[in-house]
């Protein structure tokens, strides 16, 4: 449902506008609120292992995971599958999932416990997670 | 007639605001189907209440554009002639149809659409995640032949206006399928999960508007399976919902990627070729996914030797 622009006259009074912007949202807000009040979020149960390949299977049907490595939480994992890393990280109820060169993954910097890697998209461009039993050697 | 007597989306905005609340109590009854994450709604809701604000950029040249059009038109087609409104509503479809499939095989239109495309639910909070850069994007433009045809730029705004109404009901899973003969010629919630999913099989499929006839038409329809539940959002997955980063960040990354570019051609592609389009191949795009996917089918379907 894209929105073409149509030609309407854009001549709507800056107050009528910024009046109709005010209720429409409080509507917004109420929507909101109830949404999450409803409870309507997808079961997103922290990642084992299984759930972690499960996952990323979707994303890089492909790629053959030689190893995971699970975030503490359970909010992200970090898989290696040959020259390349897969990276899998919680946003709400879903996941989203990211690859890049596992030599930048090797040579990232660990501080306080948290990996930080650099991502190359837009958004996000940095992860830190802790990963359990992390050793970029041992992969 | 200049400007239009009366505003369908405006007049629908109540219906909509109902009908997600009916949406979120049979989800909440286990009733019907009906996900939703605070954030991602909040997102969507965002999106299409603050785009206003940036159409009012725009709005005025488009309207301009097409009085101006109109005034050097061809025929005229009367406001309150019933055999304009029927033209006009095929017409608008089939532009609707090229605009949206412009929007989806052309990167400079997609940065544009993409917003719409970046929810990983699929209800009708979905279908208010609007673009805020259309106008920028120029694709009104396809509009101003039906000007020059003689349709007023009233009648334009409320054809589209009723074509925008009816594509928000299609945004739903709580809606299974319709009957047969309505599936066969209108766009469905089945239809359009189709649309929003990012499985290789069902990616850049069912561009239609209110008519599915032109998918089937031109080679792009694409039926829901129900062996192949349909995973929604985009082939790399947006990390936030922050809507400046919802609204533009396909923009910075071909921003990026221009500032990148070391040849005239490699501009040209990164900004007009398919989305996921790169001067090595090494990046996926639709028709690479689709075709990987195609052969991982036929691999699995060829008995081992």
């Amino acid at each position: 449902m894209p929105d073409s622009c149509t030609p309407q006259e854009p001549a709507i009074p800056i107050p009528a506008f910024l009046s109709q912007l005010a209720v429409s949202g409080v509507a917004v807000l109420v929507i909101v609120a109830l949404a999450a009040a409803a409870r309507l979020a997808r079961p997103n149960p922290p990642l084992d292992e299984a759930a972690a390949r499960a996952r990323l299977a979707d994303d890089f049907p492909e790629a053959q995971i030689d190893r995971v490595w699970l975030a503490a939480d359970g909010a992200a994992a970090l898989a290696r599958s040959g020259s390349r890393a897969l990276y899998l990280f919680r946003l709400g109820d879903a996941w989203v999932a990211r690859d890049l060169a596992w030599s930048d993954v090797a040579s990232a910097p660990v501080r306080g416990g948290r990996l930080h890697l650099r991502l190359s998209d837009v958004s996000p461009r940095l992860a830190r997670p802790v990963l359990a039993g992390w050793s970029p050697e041992a992969a | 007639m200049l400007e239009a007597p009366f505003d369908p989306v405006k007049l629908a905005i109540p219906f909509f605001i109902l009908a997600m609340l009916l949406e979120i109590g049979l989800g909440r009854l286990r009733l019907a189907k009906a996900e939703y994450e605070a954030r991602d709604t909040l997102a969507s809701l965002a999106m299409g209440l603050l785009r206003g604000i940036p159409a009012l950029l725009t709005a005025g040249l488009i309207f301009a554009a097409t009085v101006w059009v109109w005034e050097h038109r061809i025929f005229t087609v009367p406001f309150d002639a019933w055999w304009g409104w029927v033209a006009i509503f095929f017409l608008d479809d089939l532009i609707y149809y090229v605009f949206h499939r412009l929007s989806h095989e052309r990167r400079f239109w997609w940065a544009s659409h993409v917003n719409h495309h970046s929810s990983q639910h699929y209800n009708l909070s979905t279908a208010l995640r609007q673009t805020w850069t259309g106008g920028l994007a120029g694709t009104w433009l396809l509009w101003l032949p039906l000007a020059f045809m003689g349709f007023s730029p009233a009648q334009i705004a409320i054809q589209q206006g009723i074509s925008l109404v009816y594509q928000f009901w299609i945004h739903t899973e709580a809606v299974g399928r319709m009957p047969a003969w309505f599936e066969a010629v209108f766009n469905t919630p089945s239809h359009h999960r189709v649309h929003h999913a990012r499985n290789p099989r069902y990616l850049d499929r069912n561009y239609a508007g209110i008519l599915i006839i032109w998918d089937k038409m031109f080679g792009t329809f694409q039926a829901e399976l129900d062996e192949e539940k349909p995973r929604y959002g985009l082939i790399r997955n947006l990390g936030s919902f922050n809507i400046l980063t919802v609204a533009f960040h396909e923009w910075i990354a071909i921003g990026r990627d221009l500032a990148s570019a070391r040849s005239l051609r490699e501009v040209v592609g990164y900004l007009f070729g398919r989305p996921g389009w790169s001067p090595d191949g090494s990046r996926d795009t639709s028709e690479s996914l689709r075709a990987r996917w195609a052969a991982r089918q036929a691999a699995a379907r060829t008995p081992a030797e």
